[in-house]
């Protein structure tokens, strides 16, 4: 009951399954714009950033970049000025300093759910330390900011 | 109206981290309803158990508990009901008590398997003043649980959901699950085919967005109010994600003699000690990545 098994080799011979990112493609701009408000349509108001809904709602697509994480995100808000709805559209994890890279990010533009990135072949799950969410929070409240001052 | 099933997968910032749902095999005609309801049930575990929001019904009992019984909401009592247990069986190894080491100056605290007291019809009194209680430690895999139950009541058949490590998986399909090096987090150390069962994780804190630096654990021991320091990295495996995320906080603590309680809920372990050697309950699922 109490007989723990030990793994022979310390963590440090332990290899990597070739995982120096991790990608995760949830859905496009369009889909987040129709699932935030249903059978409105969107009128751009900043190119590929800021939309207007039909039915006086915005529609912001953001994105979040840390040392090793980039998100993009949208926010949607409500004709109130709250906030209706945040979705992350992706999310890629790089340990190779990647993130900042400009022909990195670029292979990510213009694709769609239906026409997924995995850098892992296979769609997987991953448990470890927590990843905080923090700096996401962060660029809502910044979007929201923008929005009082610029759309209300 | 398709009778298929649909594949769907979302992900929220949720919970003070990114919770994932992933649909297998829903009802292809309302996926998108489904999965708002899945993350509807984490946003209202967030919103009831939340130690920062003043309306949450944690932040209710931090501040009345002592004066008055306080009523809760069912799922917050159910929390505090497995929180007190947990910590009744573990000797003290768990504790949702925090006063002691938020406030430094409060002093030790009462642990909250004594200070905390479950009384009739979801109310709730604390037997000690300055008795703070953080649920951080449990309502993580809790919620993942309320969204677990959320889908399937709607008919998803087979589906995982994933709070920041803290996961679940249900259906016939087993779901393949990554367990990061809780030493480099770059690196996966071990994988897991996940079938009916819940899943949660702890490390030394750390945080992509600014490091891939592992630096002090989050965990805390109450004996001593310090952080954890003998074991990098702990997951569990448990029928429920509640249990699982509450006992990592206790391998975390104290390392193998842990395996009673283990046993006890039904659970098995990895646990990678400060040496770097990676122990395993021997009814461990998981394969280690070996290096080739």
């Amino acid at each position: 009951m109490s007989g723990w098994l030990k793994w022979t080799a310390p963590a440090a011979a332990i290899m990597s399954v070739a995982s120096p990112g991790y990608a995760m493609q949830y859905m496009s701009v369009e889909e987040a714009q129709k699932a935030a408000f249903p059978g409105a349509s969107f009128t751009e108001v900043q190119a590929g950033r800021v939309w207007k809904a039909s039915n006086g709602g915005y529609f912001y697509y953001d994105h979040v970049v840390g040392k090793h994480l980039l998100i993009d995100y949208t926010v949607a808000i409500g004709p109130d000025g709250r906030v209706r709805k945040v979705e992350i559209l992706n999310y890629r994890e790089s340990y190779g300093g990647e993130v900042h890279d400009a022909n990195w990010l670029g292979q990510f533009v213009g694709k769609g759910s239906q026409n997924e990135v995995r850098i892992n072949s296979d769609i997987r799950n991953i448990s470890g330390a927590t990843l905080s969410s923090t700096h996401l929070t962060e660029g809502v409240k910044k979007v929201l900011t923008y929005h009082a001052s610029h759309f209300r | 109206m398709p009778a298929t099933s649909a594949n769907l997968r979302r992900a929220r910032p949720l919970l003070g981290t990114f919770v994932e749902i992933d649909l297998d095999d829903a009802p292809g005609h309302d996926a998108d309803e489904v999965i708002e309801a899945g993350f509807a049930a984490v946003a209202d575990v967030h919103r009831l158990m939340s130690f920062h929001d003043p309306d949450s019904d944690v932040s209710r009992l931090n501040r009345d508990a002592f004066t008055r019984p306080v009523l809760v909401h069912p799922w917050t009592y159910f929390v505090l009901k497995t929180a007190v247990d947990i910590a009744r069986l573990s000797e003290g190894a768990f504790d949702v008590a925090v006063a002691g080491s938020a406030q430094p100056s409060a002093g030790l605290s009462p642990r909250a398997g004594s200070a905390v007291e479950l009384l009739a019809d979801h109310h709730v009194r604390f037997n000690h003043a300055g008795v703070k209680i953080d649920l951080g430690g449990i309502a993580k895999g809790f919620a993942v649980d309320c969204a677990v139950e959320a889908l399937q009541r709607r008919g998803v058949r087979s589906a995982v959901v994933n709070a920041g490590g803290d996961l679940a998986a249900f259906g016939p399909r087993a779901q393949i699950v990554d367990i990061r090096d809780p030493t480099a987090p770059e690196r996966i150390l071990c994988q897991l085919a996940l079938r009916d069962t819940a899943m949660a994780s702890s490390a030394r804190r750390f945080d992509p967005f600014r490091s891939a630096d592992t630096t002090e654990s989050a965990v805390v021991n109450p004996a001593t109010r310090q952080p954890a320091r003998g074991i990098h990295g702990a997951t569990v495996c448990a029928p429920t994600c509640i249990v699982a995320d509450a006992l990592t906080k206790i391998v975390m603590i104290t390392g193998q003699r842990a395996a009673g309680l283990l046993t006890q809920f039904q659970a098995s372990a990895m646990l990678v000690a400060a040496d770097g050697d990676i122990l395993t309950t021997p009814d461990w699922q998981g394969d280690l990545q070996h290096a080739a």
